[in-house]
C-alpha cells in the first residue's frame, strides 16, 4: 500500500492516524504528529523544503501561495523544527478558511520570516532555526482522499536574500 | 572444504547474536515508542494536574506556550479525557450544537485513531458513547439496549474533542459552553 505521497514541496502520510499503519509510521506519527486523525476525517501535507529543494529556515521570508483545496475548512501552520508553534508578537500562527482573504483569482498568499512584507498575511517565525508548515485538510472531498497527489500545492517560494 | 575453527565458529555466534539483539532491540523500541508517548500524555505530571482520569478536562487555547503535544493547532480548541474501562464501560456524551466542525476522537493505548464522530457525522444528535474494553460489556449498571456501543481496543486509551476556532476571543462566549457539554465518566 502506498503510505506517503508528495506534491510540490508538500509531503502527506495516508495512512497517519490509521490502525492500518506499520510500527514505523505509528511511531513516526506519535513523534510528529501525535494524535493525527485519519484521512477520512483529516489530512496533513507537511512542507520542510520550498519549492527550490532548500530547507525552511526561521529567518528567510517565504512566500506561500495558492489555492483553498478541496475540503471543508484548511489551514496552513507554522511550525519551529521542534514542531511546537513560534512565539508569534502579532499570535498569528496560521492562515485558514476563515481568515484567508481570497484575491480576483482566488487564490491566497501569506508570508513568513522575521520581518512583515507589504500588503499579505504576516507569520512571525522568529529566530534562527528550521521550520514546517503544516497544511491540514479537514473532511477532505472524496475525490481527493482517493487521489491526495491531485492536490493542487500551495507554492512556497524564497523572497530576497536569506541572511 | 575447509571447515571453521572453534574460534572462528565463536566468533560467528557472537557476531550473530549481536547482529539478533541489535535488531530486536530497535524493534521492540519502534512498537514502545507510541505506547510510552500516549502513557506520558494520559497519565504524566500534566495530565495529573489537568485532572482528566475519567473525566472530561478543558485546556484553554493553544499559544505559543503550549508544550505538551506536538503541532498542536491553534485553530482548534481542545478538549481531553483519558479513559479507563478497566472496570466497566466509560460513557462519553456531548451536545455542541454548533454549526461549525468539530470532532471527537479516540485513540487506543499504541495512539491508533480507532474512531471519530464529527457535526456532520452527529446531524445534530447529541452523541452518546459507551466505551467498552474488548469482550468486556458487563458492569454494574447494563448497558441501555439502544445505546451506541464503542468497543476500544485497549483498556486504557484517550479522547480528544476538536471544535474549530477562527478567532477565539469573539466566538469564546458560544464554544466554551458548548465544548464544556463534553461529559466522560463511567457508567
Amino acid at each position: 500500500m502506498v503510505q506517503t505521497v508528495q506534491v510540490g514541496a508538500w509531503k502527506g502520510n495516508l495512512l497517519a492516524g490509521s490502525p492500518d499503519a506499520d510500527m514505523y509510521t505509528r511511531a513516526t506519527i506519535a513523534l510528529n504528529a501525535l494524535l493525527a486523525l485519519g484521512r477520512d476525517e483529516t489530512m496533513y501535507f507537511i512542507a520542510s523544503q520550498d519549492d527550490a529543494g532548500h530547507p525552511l529556515r526561521s529567518h528567510c521570508s517565504y512566500r506561500v501561495e495558492g489555492v483553498p483545496p478541496n475540503a471543508r475548512w484548511w489551514s496552513v501552520t507554522a511550525y519551529a523544527d521542534d514542531m511546537f508553534l513560534f512565539d508569534a508578537p502579532n499570535k498569528h500562527y496560521s492562515l485558514n478558511g476563515t481568515t484567508a482573504r481570497l484575491d480576483a483569482t482566488g487564490r491566497f498568499v501569506f508570508t513568513t520570516g522575521g520581518h512583515e512584507l507589504p500588503n499579505t498575511h504576516w507569520l512571525p517565525t522568529p529566530g534562527y532555526r528550521g521550520m514546517v508548515l503544516t497544511l491540514r485538510l479537514y473532511n477532505p472531498e472524496p475525490e481527493l482522499q482517493a487521489a491526495p497527489a491531485s492536490l493542487i500545492p500551495p507554492t512556497i517560494k524564497a523572497v530576497g536574500a536569506c541572511l | 572444504m575447509k571447515r571453521w575453527s572453534d574460534h572462528h565458529r565463536l566468533w560467528f555466534y557472537r557476531v550473530l547474536t549481536l547482529i539478533t539483539t541489535a535488531i530486536l532491540v530497535h524493534m521492540l523500541a519502534v512498537w514502545a515508542a507510541p505506547r510510552l508517548i500516549m502513557q506520558v500524555l494520559m497519565h504524566g505530571p500534566i495530565a495529573q494536574t489537568m485532572n482528566m482520569q475519567n473525566q472530561a478536562a478543558f485546556p484553554p487555547p493553544v499559544t505559543a506556550a503550549a508544550r505538551t503535544v506536538v503541532m498542536p493547532s491553534p485553530d482548534l480548541l481542545y478538549s481531553v479525557c483519558a479513559y479507563d474501562v478497566t472496570t466497566g464501560p466509560v460513557r462519553v456524551s456531548a451536545n455542541p450544537n454548533l454549526k461549525s466542525y468539530w470532532s471527537i476522537a479516540l485513540y487506543a493505548a499504541n495512539s491508533d485513531n480507532y474512531f471519530v464522530i464529527n457535526d456532520r457525522k452527529a446531524d445534530g444528535k447529541p452523541v452518546d458513547l459507551w466505551l467498552v474494553s474488548e469482550g468486556g460489556t458487563s458492569s454494574a449498571r447494563p448497558i441501555p439496549a439502544d445505546a451506541r456501543v464503542v468497543v476500544s481496543p485497549s483498556k486504557t486509551g484517550f479522547l480528544l474533542m476538536r471544535v474549530l476556532t477562527g478567532d477565539y476571543e469573539s466566538e469564546k462566549a458560544v464554544i466554551e459552553p458548548a465544548r464544556r457539554t463534553l461529559a466522560c465518566t463511567p457508567a
